[in-house]
């Protein structure tokens, strides 16, 4: 007999990059006491690049202050990875998920996220595969049309995976993507011939392609769920 | 039948490996439950192994932990003479662009701090129990050792965690 495994869902819609922050924080916190279950944010941010924890930002090649002018913001994150870009038409979600009820590692984690990705790709004829060694994230040929950052703290995940749908991919000019150099990055719009459908049917179809991959049998679905919980002092 | 008798051998070698080196590289995959378990360590939920002489524990991350994790590629220790309490993470280490933090199987005064990791953290991959070493310290309550499990419980924990899934 298979123990049910819930998921809930919240659709955010835009969301900028330091709310989402704090809310996958309260939210892994809130799951590591088991005050709730594995939650999935499925969101897009404003032009922001952001850092892992290495904090390697020699692969920003135009200076901080210069931001503001293409406007962008820079976050300094926990996550693993290098430098990335995430931007309107960029399809993001972040699992908040125990992967100690699951039985998952992170190597085995991070694969079922490129193949969320990879799933996706195929719904529209794309065949993506996952990188080579030392090169987590999701290619078509050579372009890289899907990143991923993970942080994992007690066995509970947060940030995760952004998939390209059709973002300016000019922003991706002003950083080495991922510390990978010679590599481009493209998009599903790029990869298609078609007349893509709505960015939030492409997001209904990712988190399909997740919940299916990751077995979860009971999905509630929040809609425009509150940014920040249980914030009644909130600026 | 062979096989199954070479491989019940082989099991048994592994489980209850007393030997100085640590590093058993699994040349083969017919089961996850081959990674390595020593004796003469204790052993966290959270897959890291302490090794208690005298005044001073070294604590690291087991064999399964590295399998589970990918090829390491950066760690982040504690500074020198910082406390840690048990259950709480002392550190982090990145593989398959994820951060992992490690946990602390137990509390006390950071002595010393493998160095070497920063310029090759692969070791913890390669040499979990030994050249992979993490940190040492001066346990506070040495009575939470015993909490810990011992090896065999360490295995049948392993084998039922992946068993499960």
């Amino acid at each position: 007999m298979r123990v049910p495994r819930n998921l809930e869902v919240w659709k955010m819609g835009t969301v900028s990059y330091l709310d989402a922050l704090k809310l996958q924080e309260k939210l892994v916190s809130d799951r590591k006491a088991n005050k709730i279950s594995d939650t999935l944010l499925s969101l897009q941010h404003l032009p922001t690049y952001t850092l892992g924890k290495r904090r390697t930002d020699h692969n920003l090649l135009i200076p901080e202050s210069a931001l503001k002018y293409i406007g962008a913001e820079l976050h300094y994150t926990q996550r693993g990875g290098d430098i990335t870009f995430h931007g309107p038409r960029q399809a993001i979600l972040y699992p908040i998920i125990s992967l100690r009820d699951i039985g998952l590692g992170a190597r085995n984690y991070v694969e079922k996220l490129e193949l969320t990705m990879i799933r996706l790709a195929s719904l529209y004829g794309v065949k993506a595969n996952a990188g080579q060694k030392g090169e987590t994230g999701v290619w078509v040929r050579e372009k890289k049309i899907g990143a991923i950052g993970v942080r994992i703290s007690s066995g509970i995940t947060s940030h995760g995976l952004a998939f390209n749908i059709d973002p300016n991919l000019e922003y991706f000019k002003h950083i080495v993507p991922c510390g990978i150099a010679d590599k481009e990055v493209t998009s599903l719009r790029r990869e298609v011939d078609l007349v893509l459908p709505d960015d939030e049917v492409i997001h209904e179809q990712l988190i399909s392609c997740f919940v299916r991959l990751f077995g979860f049998s009971n999905v509630i679905s929040k809609e425009n769920p509150p940014i920040l919980l249980d914030d009644a002092k909130r600026e | 039948m062979a096989l199954r008798m070479w491989a019940s051998s082989t099991s048994n070698a592994l489980r209850i490996s007393v030997s100085s080196k640590a590093h058993l590289s699994p040349a083969f995959s017919l089961s996850r439950c081959f990674s390595s378990v020593l004796d003469g360590l204790k052993y966290a939920s959270s897959h890291e192994w302490v090794k208690h002489e005298g005044s001073v524990a070294t604590i690291g991350i087991t064999d399964h932990a590295q399998d589970h994790l990918g090829e390491v590629v950066f760690v982040e220790l504690p500074e020198k003479g910082g406390s840690i309490s048990k259950g709480g993470s002392f550190g982090a280490v990145e593989s398959v662009k994820a951060t992992s933090d490690i946990n602390s199987p137990i509390s006390g005064e950071v002595v010393e701090v493998n160095s070497k990791l920063s310029e090759s953290p692969g070791m913890i991959n390669s040499s979990p129990y030994e050249e992979g070493w993490m940190i040492k310290v001066k346990p506070t309550n040495p009575s939470e050792l015993e909490s810990l499990m011992g090896p065999k419980e360490y295995t049948k924990f392993c084998e039922e965690e992946d068993a499960s899934h």
